[in-house]
């Protein structure tokens, strides 16, 4: 589905990253980890196109990522950006309808009973039905995060990919979120996502790409990635690893 | 919605109509509507009706919808609804250029053009400024239009200042004012063109300034080009702004005010938000032009005096009741 060969990813002329490789199937949960400022937001906004990609190659479904046009890609990747502030005041249906955007001419001006059947699917999958009168500055941080995932379910496409979902929201909210992304991913579609917390990636996602310093550190099934030598070279901390009947789960060697 | 756009159509054929009956020579509404259906009768009131009051209501409705339209693009653009047309460097581009002209004795009769041809130059100066990458930066653009602006108004400042001729810096004063006095039907027809372009530009541009309503980076996430979409924007706000400074000189103020009246109204999906600040436009234009006209008759007011001495008062009044319910 996406396919990263020997990928090196720059900012502002200095190699951040390199040596990235990896498969990421259909209806897979991939969670990309890796310390602050390692370029995992930058590897996302490549994947989709937005930023250019120092070496390497990016593929979706076989076709190389430079033969797609932007609405190409929009048609295949929708991408919840980390918050940026919404100045205008939108009603969520407005902002869920404008993930009907890359499935419009130029000259369509008008949402199609089929955008509108979009529209109310993407706010019931993600349990918003109810909302749509809503003015998006009236919801909490939880329903702003999710609203942004309707207008990427709206977009329609195979993939989503989100950066950081859960950051500002509260243990329970977050859970909820992901086990929305997981569902999600259950019912077909293909979830990349930046995470921070390494016991969240491991209880939702099916494969872990850890992104070190300078290179990729590990790709694949959490209980292979979250190793105390793999995370120790990534972080920098020693972490003790705690295998429970729903996988592994990593602790802070400081706090035992 | 198609109703208050409806409701908005009404009030501008109704504000154009009234501008119609106002006038420095008395005319009896039924004379003009005479008038109106016998272009060619004899007598005054038919040369009045549609030599001077016809493409006098007809440039004031041009002028207040591209100034209105101008504003709703611009502040879409940089969704900040402090900006308007002008700071494209249009009028300040122009008016630099008028003013230099008139000193030097240029003839009146070429002034419009090079108006035009000094203010898309200025427009196209501040958006290289404002360039970055392949698009445009929202803070460089406001940078270089505020600060060119101020350049422009400074070489108007030195030439009247440098003139001798007290005619010539009473021309530049009046233009500056703006006012339509003079106009017609050809100066209509010069500036139709560019408005008529840019109001295509501006329908082209109704699904990317939707889009740019969650911001830049999401509109690229969605596969809007905003780079296109920036300069699409910025060219149909130039040629606005060009076409109404060509027809009226400085008209402050429509296109920072009607805009925020259009999104209380009608809210700001650019479907209807675009019309209708063409519409209310052209309805305050036309309303403040025949008063303008006609308070202090046999001479004019200038219109931008008159807009600043009504509007601003108003504006701050609606601005903070708004904050107070708010």
């Amino acid at each position: 589905m996406i396919a990263l060969r020997g990928v090196a990813i720059a900012a502002g002329g200095r190699t951040l990253v390199e040596a990235i490789d990896a498969r990421i199937g259909a209806c897979e949960f991939t969670a990309v980890l890796g310390p602050n400022g390692v370029g995992k937001t930058t590897l996302l906004r490549a994947i989709r196109g937005l930023a250019p990609i120092a070496h390497g190659e990016i593929a979706i479904d076989g076709r190389p990522l430079a033969q797609l046009t932007g609405l190409e890609r929009a048609q295949r990747i929708a991408f919840v950006t980390a918050d940026e502030t919404l100045t205008e005041a939108l009603t969520v249906r407005d902002v869920v309808a404008l993930g009907r955007f890359p499935h419009h001419r130029w000259w369509q001006w008008n949402e199609t009973p089929h955008d509108g059947a979009a529209i109310e699917r993407a706010l019931a999958d993600v349990g918003m039905n109810r909302y749509g009168d809503r003015l998006f500055g009236t919801l909490s941080s939880g329903e702003r995060q999710r609203a942004w995932i309707a207008m990427g379910l709206a977009q329609a496409t195979p993939v989503l990919m989100l950066d950081e979902p859960t950051s500002h929201l509260d243990v329970r909210v977050a859970h909820e979120l992901l086990a929305l992304l997981r569902r999600l991913a259950a019912g077909g579609r293909t979830i990349v996502c930046v995470l921070h917390d390494l016991n969240d990636a491991a209880a939702y996602a099916d494969r872990l790409l850890l992104l070190g310093c300078e290179r990729m550190l590990a790709y694949g099934r959490p209980e292979a990635v979250l190793t105390p030598q793999i995370i120790e070279r990534a972080y920098g901390i020693a972490m003790q690893r705690i295998d429970t009947p729903h996988g592994p789960r990593m602790l802070p060697a400081a706090l035992r | 919605m198609t109703l208050r756009l409806a409701a908005l159509a009404l009030l501008a054929a109704g504000a154009c109509g009234a501008s119609l009956l106002a006038g420095g020579s008395p005319l009896a509404p039924h004379d003009v509507f005479a008038a109106l259906l016998h272009p060619h009768a004899p007598g005054d009131a038919a040369t009045i009706v549609w030599q001077l009051r016809l493409p006098r209501v007809a440039i004031a409705g041009v002028v207040g919808a591209s100034l209105g339209l101008g504003g709703a693009l611009l502040q879409g653009l940089l969704r900040n609804p402090l900006v308007d047309p002008y700071l494209t460097g249009v009028s300040a581009g122009a008016g630099a250029a008028i003013a230099l002209a008139i000193i030097a004795g240029v003839s009146p009769a070429v002034l419009p053009a090079l108006g035009f041809a000094a203010g898309l130059s200025t427009a196209v100066l501040v958006a290289a400024l404002a360039r970055r990458g392949s698009g445009i930066d929202a803070n460089r653009l406001i940078l270089a239009g505020v600060s060119l602006s101020a350049l422009f108004s400074a070489v108007i400042t030195f030439a009247i200042a440098r003139t001798a001729s007290p005619d010539a810096a009473q021309q530049v004063l009046a233009w500056l004012a703006g006012s339509m006095a003079g106009r017609g039907w050809s100066d209509l027809l010069f500036a139709l063109p560019y408005a008529g372009a840019g109001a295509l530009l501006a329908a082209v541009a109704i699904p990317a300034l939707n889009a740019l309503r969650i911001g830049d980076v999401r509109a690229r996430t969605i596969g809007l080009d905003v780079d296109r979409a920036q300069w699409t924007i910025l060219a149909a706000a130039s040629l606005l702004a060009a076409a109404s400074v060509v027809l009226a000189g400085m008209v402050g103020f429509i296109g920072l005010i009607v805009p925020h009246l259009a999104r209380r109204s009608v809210g700001s999906d650019a479907r209807v938000l675009l019309p209708a600040s063409a519409l209310l436009g052209a309805a305050l234009c036309a309303v403040a032009d025949a008063v303008a006209r006609s308070i202090v008759a046999p001479s004019e007011l200038p219109i931008g005096v008159l807009l600043a001495f009504i509007g601003v008062p108003a504006f701050l009044y609606l601005y903070l009741q708004r904050e107070q319910t708010a």
